[in-house]
C-alpha cells in the first residue's frame, strides 16, 4: 500500500475515533431523564446483573437436569444394539463426536453439523479470549479468535439448519420451539458477527475494539458492577446490549430446551453401545 | 379431554416409565429427521405419523404437557397434546404401527430407542383399556397356562408322542433317550418351542442328531405381553420358563426361532444360573463342533437370508445363521441392505397376532422390493413372525420365492448317521 494512503487512513481512523469519543463524552455529559433514564437502567441490568443471573440459571438448570436424570432409576435391561463393539465407550465417543450415522446417510447435513459444533467450540474460546488474563490470541493482537471466521462458522450452519426445517418431513416434524431457538441463535450470531467483523476489518474497530470488550469482561470477571458504558463508548452500544441480551436468553433457555443434547448425547450413545 | 381422575391415573402410569433412559429419550430429541428414512413403514407409506420421530413425538408432547414447565406456560412451543380421545388414538396408531424393530436406533445420532418410547404409549392404552384385545387375551392365556400347566400336561404329552415319528424321519433318537423328552431333571438344555409341531420337530431332530441331553419345555416361548407393553405380564410369562429351567437345573435355555421371545428371555429377565441362547446359535455351535453334519447339496437354487430384527440387530445373532447357511449351500446371496441394517419385514410388534393384514402388506412394500431385488429362489429366516410375514408378502407381491425356516432347512439336510449317510 502507498505509505501516503496508509497515513491518510490512519489520520481518518484517528479523527473518526476522536469524533466518536467526543460524541460519547458529550452523551455522557447530558443527564438522562424519562425513557432514556429507563433505557440506561435496563441496559445496565442486561449488561451486568443479568449476565450473572443467566449464567446462574444455566448452571443451576444444567445441574438440576443432570441430577433428575441420575436420580431416575437405571434401565433394568441392556438397550444396546448389535453388532457389539469391543470398546463400547470408545464407540459411544465416536458416535457422539463423529456422528457417523449422519455422515453415512446425510453428508451435507453432517458437514454443516461438524462445522457448526467446531465453530461453537471456537466461539466459546473466542469469548474466553476477551477476559483480561486469558490470552488465546497474542495479547497485542487486535483480532478476536478466528478474526471473524468463527462467526461465519456458526452463522451459516445455523441458517442452513433453519432453512431445512421449511421443507419435507423436517417441516412436518418441527415444532415452534425449533424455529424460535434457531432464530434466537441466528440473531445472536449475526450481531456477534457484526461486532467481530467490525473489530477486525474496519479501520476504527466497530467503534468499540477488542480492547474495549476486554475491559467490559474485566468488569464482569472482577465483579466491580461498574457501568459498562464507562469502557464501551459509542452509539453501537445498542447492538452490544442486544447481542448480550440474546445470548443471556439462550443461556437461560439452554437447560430447558433440546440443547441439553450437548450433555445427554454421550450417555445416550453409551446406552446404545453398552 | 379425559376426566381428572383418569388423567391423574395416566400421569401416574406415565411416571412409572420415566427411568433414566426414558428421560434421556424424551428430553434429547433434536427433531433432526435422521430417523425418518429408517422406518420400513414410512419407506412404504410416506406419512409423518409413520416416522420414528412422528411416533415418539406423540409421547414427547404428552410428556411436555404434564411433566414440563413448558406444558403449563407455553404449550404451543412444543405443540403439546392432552390426554383426550385424539391423543389416545394417536398413541394407539403410533404404538401399533411400530414393529419395535429398532432400525431407527442406528440412524439416530443419539441412539434414541423408539421401541422403548412406544412402551409408554402401550401402557397408557392399557390404562384406558384401549389395548388390542387379542394381545391382551393371548397374554392372559399364557399367564394362566403357567398356573395350570400341571393339570393340562396330559394332552400335551400325548401330542408329543404323536410327533415322534416325524422327528425320527429326520434323525434317529439316541439310544436310551426319548425322541421328545420332557421334564428331564439335570438335562443340559431346556428347549422352548411354540405351540405348533413345526417349532418342535426340526429342533428335536437336530438335537437328537447331535446326541444332546435335552428336554422340552411345557411352555411356548412367545411372549404376547411384550408386544402388548404390559411389563408385569411379560415378567410372569417369562418367569414360567425361568422357574422350569431352575427346577430342572438345566445349563442352557434354548429358544425357538422367535426373535422377541429370544430377546425377552436373553436380555430382559435378569441373571440366572443358566444361559439363554437362540436355536440358531445352538445349531451353529453343533456345526462348528462337528456334532451334526448337513448335506451341502440338498438345496438347489439361490438362497437368501432375512435377519430377524430382534435376533440380529437387537440380539447379536448375525454371524451364526451365515455359518449355518455356509454349510447348507454355496449359492447364497445377501439382501441389500443386510445384517443390522436389514429392513424389518413388517410383521413384528404383535402385528401378525393382531391380523392387520392390509397394513402389514402396505407397510411391507419396501421389504418385498428388497427381497425381489435379491433374485433368490428361497428366502429363509429364523423367526416365526418374520416367516409368516414373508410368506404373506411373497403371495401378495407375487415374489415367486419359497419361504423357509432356517432350522427346518438344517433338519431336512441332516446327514451322517445310519440310514442317512
Amino acid at each position: 500500500m502507498d505509505p501516503l494512503s496508509v497515513t491518510a487512513t490512519t489520520v481518518a481512523a484517528v479523527s473518526a475515533a476522536s469524533a466518536v469519543n467526543a460524541v460519547s463524552a458529550a452523551s455522557q455529559a447530558v443527564a438522562h431523564t424519562g425513557f432514556a433514564l429507563f433505557l440506561d437502567g435496563l441496559y445496565y441490568f442486561i449488561m451486568v446483573p443479568l449476565v450473572y443471573l443467566s449464567i446462574a440459571v444455566m448452571a443451576l438448570g444444567i445441574v438440576l437436569r443432570i441430577a433428575s436424570i441420575l436420580a431416575a432409576p437405571a434401565p433394568v435391561f441392556s438397550l444396546k444394539t448389535y453388532p457389539a463393539r469391543k470398546r463400547p465407550l470408545l464407540a459411544a465417543l465416536g458416535d457422539t463426536f463423529g456422528m457417523p450415522s449422519i455422515r453415512k446417510r446425510k453428508p451435507v447435513f453432517w458437514f454443516f453439523l461438524m462445522w457448526f459444533h467446531v465453530g461453537i467450540l471456537f466461539l466459546i474460546l473466542g469469548h474466553f479470549d476477551l477476559f483480561p488474563n486469558i490470552h488465546i490470541m497474542p495479547a497485542a493482537s487486535r483480532h478476536m479468535v478466528g478474526a471473524g471466521f468463527v462467526g461465519v462458522s456458526v452463522t451459516l450452519p445455523a441458517f442452513y439448519f433453519l432453512i431445512r426445517r421449511f421443507k419435507g418431513q423436517e417441516r412436518q416434524i418441527s415444532v415452534p420451539a425449533d424455529y424460535l431457538l434457531l432464530l434466537l441463535l441466528l440473531f445472536t450470531f449475526l450481531l456477534g458477527d457484526m461486532i467481530s467483523w467490525g473489530n477486525s476489518w474496519t479501520a476504527n474497530g466497530f467503534v468499540m475494539t477488542k480492547a474495549d470488550f476486554g475491559n467490559y469482561f474485566g468488569i464482569l470477571s472482577g465483579f466491580s458492577f461498574a457501568d459498562p458504558r464507562t469502557v464501551l463508548h459509542g452509539s453501537h452500544y445498542h447492538f452490544i446490549v442486544l447481542h448480550v441480551f440474546l445470548a443471556e436468553l439462550f443461556m437461560m433457555i439452554l437447560p430447558f430446551s433440546k440443547i441439553v443434547h450437548s450433555f445427554f448425547s454421550l450417555p445416550l450413545n453409551v446406552l446404545r453401545r453398552k | 379431554m379425559l376426566d381428572e381422575p383418569t388423567t391423574n391415573y395416566l400421569k401416574r402410569l406415565f411416571e412409572t416409565k420415566l427411568n433414566r433412559s426414558m428421560r434421556l429419550y424424551l428430553e434429547t430429541c433434536a427433531r433432526c429427521g435422521l430417523c425418518v428414512e429408517a422406518c420400513h413403514v414410512y419407506a412404504s407409506i410416506p406419512e409423518t405419523k409413520y416416522t420414528p420421530v412422528g411416533r415418539a413425538e406423540v409421547i414427547r408432547k404428552l410428556f411436555k404437557r404434564y411433566f414440563k414447565l413448558q406444558g403449563k406456560f407455553a404449550p404451543w412451543l412444543g405443540e403439546t397434546i392432552p390426554f383426550d380421545d385424539i391423543g389416545i388414538d394417536k398413541a394407539y396408531e403410533a404404538a401399533f404401527s411400530c414393529t419395535g424393530c429398532r432400525r431407527c436406533v442406528g440412524f439416530c445420532p443419539f441412539g434414541i430407542d423408539t421401541q422403548q418410547v412406544m412402551n409408554i404409549a402401550k401402557l397408557l392404552l392399557i390404562g384406558v383399556e384401549k389395548q388390542p384385545q387379542i394381545l391382551a387375551m393371548l397374554s392372559d392365556m399364557s399367564v394362566a397356562k403357567g398356573e395350570t400347566y400341571i393339570e393340562s400336561s396330559g394332552n400335551y404329552l400325548e401330542a408329543l408322542v404323536n410327533l415322534a415319528p416325524e422327528v425320527e424321519a429326520l434323525a434317529p433318537t439316541p439310544e436310551g433317550r426319548k425322541t421328545i423328552p420332557v421334564n428331564v431333571q439335570g438335562a443340559d438344555i431346556l428347549y422352548v418351542g411354540l405351540s405348533g409341531a413345526h417349532s418342535i420337530v426340526p429342533a428335536a431332530a437336530i438335537m437328537n442328531a447331535a446326541g444332546e441331553n435335552w428336554t422340552l419345555s411345557y411352555f411356548e416361548a412367545v411372549n404376547f405381553a411384550a408386544w402388548l407393553g404390559d411389563a408385569q405380564k411379560q415378567g410372569k410369562i417369562a418367569a414360567r420358563i425361568v422357574d422350569e429351567a431352575t427346577r430342572l437345573k438345566v445349563k442352557e435355555v434354548v429358544i425357538v426361532e422367535c426373535g422377541t421371545a429370544t430377546r425377552v428371555m436373553k436380555f430382559m429377565t435378569g441373571r440366572h444360573p443358566f444361559a439363554v441362547i437362540s436355536i440358531v446359535e445352538l445349531v451353529a455351535r453343533y456345526l462348528d463342533e462337528g456334532r451334526i453334519s448337513v448335506d451341502p447339496g440338498k438345496f438347489q437354487g439361490k438362497l437368501t437370508y432375512h435377519d430377524p430384527c430382534q435376533l440380529a440387530r437387537n440380539g447379536g445373532v448375525i454371524e451364526e445363521p451365515r455359518r449355518i447357511i455356509g454349510a447348507l449351500t454355496k449359492n447364497f446371496v445377501e439382501l441389500t441392505p443386510t445384517r443390522e441394517e436389514n429392513w424389518c419385514c413388517g410383521g413384528g410388534g404383535g402385528l401378525i397376532s393382531l391380523g392387520e393384514q392390509d397394513f402389514r402388506m402396505r407397510s411391507g412394500k419396501v421389504k418385498a422390493e428388497q427381497v425381489k431385488a435379491a433374485k433368490a429362489d428361497v428366502i429363509c429366516t429364523a423367526c416365526e413372525n418374520c416367516h409368516s410375514q414373508l410368506t404373506e408378502l411373497n403371495e401378495h407381491y407375487n415374489l415367486g420365492m419359497k419361504v423357509e425356516s432356517l432350522t427346518n432347512l438344517v433338519a431336512r439336510s441332516l446327514t451322517g448317521f445310519p440310514g442317512k449317510p
